[in-house]
């Protein structure tokens, strides 16, 4: 009994979960008057324009802004894993004056989203001339909070022996970092991947910051929506299915690696 | 767990290039924000020529931002004026202020207190699986919060809403009650936002359970099959002890993130509150306050004011959730 209504919970949310997305996947074959009936799963026939009128740079440059997200994610969530795990392990493995204080003030990120502070953020990009580029876009979230606490969470599992090895062979503490971190492969990839996803997904910033030949995604999107039905809605559809490819292909490849590395990171 | 000291250079190299981004793209920024929350919003023009281009870039007209530097630069010299505290004073005699404040809160709290026992219930139900399935069904789980905020509520708006969407047809009308305009009534403007929230990340915390969950050390099943511990007690006894941290992690992860939260409301209501308001938060009315649409005039001053006045507030929540980290535990 027990069993058949856990059963019956995990089929309910998980449908809840996935049906929409299958009715997106589908959505974008529809007209605009199969679409505006959401209980309608299957397309009558079905048309390839919405993905045609995205190639074709019908609306606008799709592919571009599919260029710029992966490029502006990529290279953040890259910095970032790198960034913030020198200062875990500094942090886990080193005492030196001021780490306390200096851990606090690292932390003082997580209160302050960057976000609460577009206005400024943009007028300082104007003053150091990156505004509109790439750069603004990345450089503002490579440094985390929460990645700061995960990899001093990380590093901390690596036995003291390995550190005391590499100082007895001499090595500094920059190579001993470098050497260890496949050791961390994991949790390296879970971070990066959880990075990647935020910065996907980010909005505001790319709103204020960005040029227009180098806006991404969310823009995209929230562009083929609000020009108030003149683009089919099911462009809308096929952009937010072409959104989803990059993301679910990473977590697929990368999942069973995050996976082990939150157990690990769990064990007591 | 025995810290060694290290090499000064090395240490000194590790820590920069993240100390370095910190105050280059985080501590500066704030620092102009408190310059600019003291300032007075009325001043010249010609300082704010970005302003200009950044409003019409919400009608996606397409802009040239070539020439904003010198003007910036002059406007620095000749218009600012400062005014003190009259700006915070101004925000905080604003009742749509408080409004987005308690939206804020309500959804925060609301998206929290809903996702942690869904996704505490949902990591209980899959770790009787086996691992294979396991792993299969979390990450059909996380496949909303792998979704753009566009998206998500791209297809709240076609999906769900609506006299015919899902949530109707399927859960309101079957059991018997008139059809919910999840958008347009003030009532559930809110509850909507929330289940946006809800539904796009109880997915990953429900991964991060389950992967607490599955680092359990064998021998406390074992010692609780002796004990004769099962059913609820099982759950209270090992698996919520164990899922803690866990659960603290995720609740700063979602209060920091609701706070932050812009695009999900932004996108489903169109930069506005939503009906009389009812669904503005905090950072959608920073917005509303720095680039009003229409003729109304940009005030940067006063959306840094507002955006600095949030920041006690979000630093006391998360001290609250720290500091009862224990107490909430025993109960």
């Amino acid at each position: 009994m027990r069993k058949l209504s856990g059963a019956l919970f995990l089929g309910v949310v998980l449908i809840a979960c996935i049906y929409p997305f299958g009715w997106m996947f589908f959505s974008a074959f529809k007209t605009n008057r199969e679409i505006y009936q959401p209980t309608l799963f299957f397309p009558m026939d079905y048309e390839w324009d919405a993905y045609n009128g995205l190639f074709s740079g019908e609306y606008l440059p799709f592919f571009d802004y599919f260029i710029n997200s992966i490029v502006i994610s990529g290279v953040q969530a890259v910095l970032a894993m790198v960034v913030t795990a020198a200062v875990g392990f500094v942090f886990a493995k080193y005492s030196f004056r001021g780490k306390g204080l200096l851990f606090g003030v690292a932390l003082l990120i997580i209160l302050i989203p960057k976000q609460a502070m577009a206005v400024p953020l943009f007028d300082w990009m104007l003053w150091l001339g990156l505004q509109g580029g790439k750069w603004s876009m990345i450089l503002p979230g490579v440094a985390s909070g929460l990645g700061i606490v995960f990899f001093r969470q990380v590093f901390s599992k690596i036995p003291d022996e390995l550190i005391d090895l590499a100082r007895v062979e001499g090595y500094s503490g920059i190579k001993t970092f470098f050497l260890l971190l496949p050791l961390i492969g994991p949790a390296l990839v879970t971070y990066g991947l959880l990075h990647f996803i935020l910065s996907w997904q980010e909005h505001l910033l790319p709103l204020l910051l960005l040029d227009d030949q180098n806006l991404t995604l969310p823009i995209a999107l929230s562009k083929l929506r609000d020009s108030s039905h003149r683009i089919p809605e099911a462009v809308g559809m096929a952009a937010g299915v072409l959104s989803m490819v990059p993301v679910l292909l990473l977590f697929g490849i990368c999942f069973r690696k995050m996976k082990t590395a939150l157990v690990s990171l769990s064990l007591h | 767990m025995a810290t060694k000291l290290a090499d000064k250079k090395s240490v000194f190299f590790l820590l920069f290039p993240f100390f370095g981004l910190w105050v280059f793209f985080w501590f500066v920024p704030i620092i102009l924000g408190i310059d600019l929350s003291v300032q007075n919003p009325d001043r010249s023009v010609s300082h704010w020529a970005g302003a200009d281009s950044m409003a019409t870039r919400q009608d996606g007209k397409s802009i040239s931002w070539g020439s904003n530097l010198g003007g910036d630069e002059k406007g620095e010299k000749s218009g600012v004026k400062y005014v003190g505290v009259a700006n915070y004073e101004k925000v905080l005699s604003d009742a749509k202020f408080y409004k987005a404040l308690k939206n804020t809160f309500y959804y925060v709290f609301g998206s929290v207190l809903i996702i942690l026992p869904l996704a505490f219930a949902l990591s209980i139900c899959l770790f009787q699986l086996s691992r294979i399935s396991r792993g299969f069904l979390v990450f059909c789980l996380m496949i909303p919060g792998l979704a753009l905020p566009g998206v998500i509520s791209t297809l709240f708006y076609l999906f769900f809403h609506g006299k015919t969407g899902a949530l109707n047809q399927y859960i309101v009308m079957p059991l018997g009650f008139d059809p919910i305009n999840w958008m347009m009534d003030p009532d559930f403007i809110m509850p909507s936002l929330i289940m946006q929230s809800v539904w796009r990340w109880t997915g990953l915390v429900t991964l991060f359970f389950v992967c607490g969950l599955e680092a359990i050390p064998r021998w406390q099943f074992e010692a609780a099959k002796i004990e004769g511990v099962d059913g609820l007690q099982k759950i209270r006894q090992v698996f919520l002890p164990n899922l803690f941290h866990l659960a603290v992690f995720a609740t700063v992860f979602l209060v920091v993130d609701g706070f932050a939260s812009f695009s999900g409301a932004y996108n489903l209501l169109g930069g506005s509150g939503g009906m009389m308001d009812a669904g503005l938060l905090l950072v959608t009315y920073v917005y509303q306050v720095a680039f009003p649409g229409g003729s109304g005039q940009f005030d940067f001053p006063g959306a840094a004011a507002m955006s600095l006045l949030v920041v006690p507030v979000t630093a006391f929540l998360l001290f609250l959730v720290l500091q009862n980290r224990r107490r909430l535990l025993l109960r």
